[in-house]
């Protein structure tokens, strides 16, 4: 796949396509056809960072998104965040946007593109809402086709996966054909302001971890992942010590 | 023979090729999900094939395709044992052996138990086990943790979808007995327990990299955080934490507390 370089619009435009391609497949893949977790976003963002140009940018993004929506469970008419469609966006902002920085998907980069994008997630869930009254309509077209005799009536299952692939594809398309203006405000961040990014990003990671002890419904996980914790940093101690 | 050949001389029996587009189409089960039928479109869609060969009339056709259009919700991989399931009740509806209300009874019986065990084992304790796996082994695996992620949940999930929907097919209501000796709940426990393992590994690792280089205050307070959004998290909503942590990180980092 390309990655981008800096001044060429048709190039731009060609990333924004593809990102749009597979948010949009992804947006599909959550709930509507296979769900095979390609659209969890520690697949989803290395793979979608792997088409613009920077896999490993992607891991940087995919990784804590996938611990902090761990607890995310789509039960019954319950709704969560919309962490795919959260996932795909970032990606298809910020990968590019690090290339045209020349920094890559660095953790002052992942903290700003997550500080403005986040509220995607909650919007997702407007879409998921949209997509049921969709398919309500789709039902009810249905029965009333197969009422008047018709037997291919239950074809219309899959037309209610459009609505979703539009959306996501529209979002993502447009995050990516943005993306250097966010690689510019990245290059903009003062030495101080970069560090507090990067700092911001470690928080990221601490919520990430909170996250996802909370997403194990286990009344034993508090003390599990206490355990968990005092190992990891009795071993880290214990290799700092060894000369 | 041929699969449609076989399905033309028994048309009471669907063939081969025709339980394989059923299967395939049940993976398309949510595709209109909606809050009305939930997954009813969705499960009419996968019985189409099935129907077709069994019911050559329109008119009875359309009738079975209705029947399916009722209400139905359950987990979208437990399912596939009810697709199974109603595959062969069909059957014995177009031979004449069961009543078509049996093929509802048989749904709405199942549906909810197998969506209850669906996700506990699926959503609450495979997936959380197998991304905190990958999550831990990132730093050595680098993009190969995405490949474990997907082989070890996905390897389970077809494995467990197929032998479902098999299982359903040929055992009908029997598959209950079946899924039963699965030993699910002990499962269930076991991958728990070790995601919280994981769980806590990260959050110490998350607690020793914001302390380096030689920032032991750092690793002090990100610990605070993820103590403290642990106890949060369920009050305060993930919009409202992760803007809390990330101001008191960018405070933290650019040395503006």
């Amino acid at each position: 796949m390309s990655a981008l370089t800096v001044g060429g619009v048709a190039e731009l435009l060609g990333t924004a396509a593809v990102a749009a391609l597979i948010g949009g497949l992804a947006a599909v893949e959550r709930k509507g056809a296979l769900q095979l977790m390609l659209s969890r976003p520690i697949v989803l963002a290395p793979l979608l960072g792997w088409a613009l140009g920077d896999p490993r940018g992607g891991l940087v993004l995919g990784v804590p998104l996938e611990l902090i929506f761990l607890g995310g469970v789509n039960l019954g008419g319950s709704l969560p965040d919309n962490e795919t469609l959260l996932a795909a966006a970032l990606t298809s902002a910020v990968v590019p946007a690090g290339i045209f920085a020349g920094t890559g998907v660095d953790a002052p980069l992942a903290a700003l593109g997550l500080a403005l994008l986040y509220p995607l997630a909650v919007a997702g869930r407007r879409l998921d809402r949209a997509s049921e009254t969709h398919n309500a309509q789709l039902s009810e077209r249905a029965l009333a086709s197969v009422a008047r005799g018709a037997d291919r009536a239950a074809r219309l299952n899959l037309r209610g996966l459009l609505l979703p692939f539009a959306v996501t594809a529209a979002i993502c398309f447009a995050c990516a054909a943005l993306a250097p203006m966010l690689g510019l405000a990245r290059g903009a961040c003062t030495p101080r302001l970069a560090s507090g990014l990067t700092g911001a990003w470690h928080a990221v990671w601490a919520l990430a971890a909170a996250s996802a002890i909370r997403a194990i419904r286990d009344p034993r996980a508090p003390a599990f992942a206490a355990i968990g914790f005092g190992a990891t940093i009795a071993a880290a101690a214990l290799l700092r010590a060894l000369p | 023979m041929t699969g449609a050949a076989q399905a033309a001389r028994d048309p009471r029996r669907v063939s081969p090729a025709t339980l394989l587009r059923v299967l395939w189409r049940s993976l398309f089960l949510q595709a209109a999900w909606n809050p009305r039928g939930m997954q009813n479109l969705g499960f009419a869609y996968a019985m189409e094939p099935a129907l077709r060969d069994l019911y050559p009339d329109p008119t009875a056709r359309a009738h079975a395709v209705e029947r399916h259009l009722e209400f139905f919700n359950c987990h979208p991989y437990l399912a596939a044992a009810i697709v199974g399931g109603a595959v062969r009740l069909e059957e014995e509806v177009a031979r004449g052996a069961a009543e078509p209300r049996s093929v509802s009874a048989f749904k709405s019986a199942l549906a909810s138990p197998f969506a209850a065990l669906g996700d506990g084992f699926f959503w609450l304790a495979l997936r959380p086990a197998a991304a905190l796996i990958a999550a831990v082994t990132e730093p050595y695996l680098g993009l190969w943790c995405v490949a474990l992620f997907l082989a070890i949940y996905d390897g389970v999930h077809l494995a467990v979808r197929a032998w479902l929907f098999f299982a359903g097919y040929r055992r009908g209501e029997g598959i209950v007995t079946a899924v039963s000796h699965a030993h699910l709940p002990q499962i269930i426990g076991f991958l728990k327990g070790s995601a919280a393992i994981l769980a806590g590994g990260i959050a110490g690792r998350s607690v020793v990299v914001a302390g380096l280089p030689h920032r032991p205050w750092h690793a002090v307070l990100i610990a605070v955080l993820i103590v403290a959004m642990a106890a949060l998290l369920p009050r305060i909503g993930l919009t409202a934490a992760l803007y809390t942590a990330m101001a008191l990180g960018l405070a933290l980092g650019g040395g503006f507390l």
